[in-house]
């Protein structure tokens, strides 16, 4: 939830005015508006990589700008983040990809193997666990990047332009995926500019444009349809 | 607890071996820089040892009238002997004096012609040796005052020369020493920098899947520890084996010299380990940092 949300970055630009969006838990959101329209902002101030210069944002019942530092970490196991560039480790195997997400938390070592076999198998990735991601196709490499997200079983799933790299069939087959996801009863954000998706799911559209939210409508399009 | 610890060392020895080629340009650098660093060392202590042994060599030597009598010359001696200045105070008499001229001539191959004296022309005489030579002229004056001294050798200006050259080439060593060892610092730390900028994508991902600081950090402090640990073995088994052909040409110029080697390979062996540790955790832990202040 974020309640009257402005962010102005150092440099004086002002990225976020007024912003106010509550999503319910549950929900399936489009986040769409043009490039450099304050998307990947919000999604910043969500993760708390940055603070928000005015306002609240508040994720699960917690002030985001009231969270020391130190509990950080914790909040952001809550949320799983993925990338238009997957943001994998070549030098591991899919299966170390997503165990890393779990063993760079300090989770329980035996706890480790069954949890990613158990999201490899959600995501369809079982048979390629050993291989790197560069003997992977983009799409099985975006679906490793979601097995990631899962495996902390986070409450909240932000895809920021997950479909940016992917050919329209493959698109198609990441937007099951995420869906699928959230009939699981994940939150699901997903930043985007793929018109023919979002037009096609009539999920709940968020469009905004130079900071502000210009529309909020609920089985939305892509463009505003008058 | 113990289970972080043996994931941070896991980790570190993953990270170490995965990315080999960068962890083994840290590790060259290092021994490059730590070799240079251990020259400039084993220079200074050298340096320092041959200086220590010039200054040995100043002493003050007061000539004792020939009618002064055993207790008023051993009165003097205790008495000499008692200045906080002095290390060590040797009466040497009449004869001894002779005795060590005579000897100095047959070193020297010329003809003993003292023989042909009827008596011995020299004075007996106290030598004192100085903690410090700086104090020399104190002691002068001390020993001028004295009855039964007939006179003080003087030698106070090839003295104050002698300071004069020994001190500017002591500071000089130490700054140099000092400089080698900021560049060496830099160098290694920014090697270092490369090595887990070069990483910069994995540290990101660790903040986005949760991972607190400690659990970025110490994986990569204890890596850098390991490539300053691994540099600083290689460094000294590279100084080793040079050891054996230096060492023989090294014995005949400081054979002189005051200079334990015990002690020396001891300090060579501290510098060595504690700088290459040292600076590669200290390289590690402000590399990490910049990425973990957000």
């Amino acid at each position: 939830m974020l309640h009257d949300v402005t962010k102005r970055y150092p440099n004086g630009k002002i990225a976020l005015r007024d912003v106010d969006l509550v999503i319910p838990e549950g929900d399936f959101v489009f986040l769409v508006g043009p490039s450099g329209a304050g998307k990947s902002t919000l999604i910043k101030l969500l993760i708390r990589d940055e603070i928000a210069t005015r306002g609240d944002v508040v994720l699960d019942g917690q002030d985001l700008a009231r969270l020391p530092r130190r509990q950080v970490p914790r909040m952001r196991r809550k949320i799983g983040i993925i990338f238009q560039d997957f943001k994998l480790l070549p030098t591991k195997t899919v299966w170390e990809n997503v165990a890393f997400a779990l063993e760079v938390t300090g989770y329980p070592r035996r706890g480790i193997r069954p949890a990613v076999d158990q999201v490899l198998a959600i995501v369809g990735l079982s048979a390629q666990a050993k291989q790197t991601p560069n003997q992977l196709s983009g799409g099985e490499q975006q679906r490793t990047a979601i097995a990631r997200a899962l495996v902390h079983d986070p409450r909240l799933i932000i895809a920021d332009e997950p479909t940016g790299n992917l050919d329209p069939l493959i698109s198609w087959e990441i937007l099951q995926l995420l869906l699928r996801i959230n009939e699981l009863g994940v939150t699901v954000l997903m930043a985007t500019h793929n018109a023919e998706v979002v037009t096609a799911l009539r999920k709940r559209v968020v469009a905004l444009e130079e900071g502000r939210i210009i529309r909020d409508e609920v089985g939305g399009a892509y463009h505003r349809e008058d | 607890m113990i289970s972080f610890l043996f994931f941070s060392i896991r980790r570190a020895w993953q990270g170490f071996w995965r990315n080999a080629l960068m962890s083994l340009a840290a590790t060259a650098t290092m021994v490059l820089m730590l070799l240079l660093l251990a020259g400039f060392f084993i220079i200074q202590t050298g340096l320092l040892a041959a200086l220590d042994f010039t200054e040995q060599k100043v002493e003050v030597v007061a000539d004792i009238f020939d009618n002064a009598q055993p207790s008023q010359i051993e009165e003097l001696r205790q008495r000499v002997l008692s200045l906080p200045e002095v290390a060590e105070v040797t009466f040497v008499s009449r004869d001894e004096a002779l005795a060590r001229f005579r000897e100095r001539l047959k070193e020297q191959g010329e003809e003993d012609l003292s023989k042909a004296l009827d008596s011995n022309p020299l004075h007996a005489s106290l030598e004192v040796k100085l903690v410090t030579p700086e104090v020399f002229g104190d002691v002068v004056g001390m020993l001028r005052e004295e009855r039964i001294v007939e006179k003080v050798k003087e030698q106070q200006k090839l003295v104050d020369e002698l300071l004069t050259v020994t001190n500017v080439l002591r500071t000089a060593g130490t700054v140099l020493l000092v400089v080698v060892g900021i560049i060496a610092l830099f160098i290694i730390v920014n090697t270092i920098r490369l090595a887990v900028f070069a990483r910069a994508d994995e540290i990101e991902i660790m903040r986005l899947v949760g991972a607190s600081d400690a659990f970025i950090r110490w994986p990569f402090v204890f890596e850098g520890a390991f490539v300053g640990f691994l540099g600083a073995v290689l460094t000294l088994v590279v100084l080793a084996l040079a050891a054996e052909p230096i060492n023989g040409f090294m014995l005949e110029f400081f054979q002189v010299l005051p200079i334990e080697v015990g002690s020396m390979t001891r300090g060579l062996v501290t510098l060595v380990m504690g700088t290459g540790v040292g600076l590669g955790i200290v390289g590690s832990w402000v590399s990490v940092r910049t990425y973990l202040i957000r």
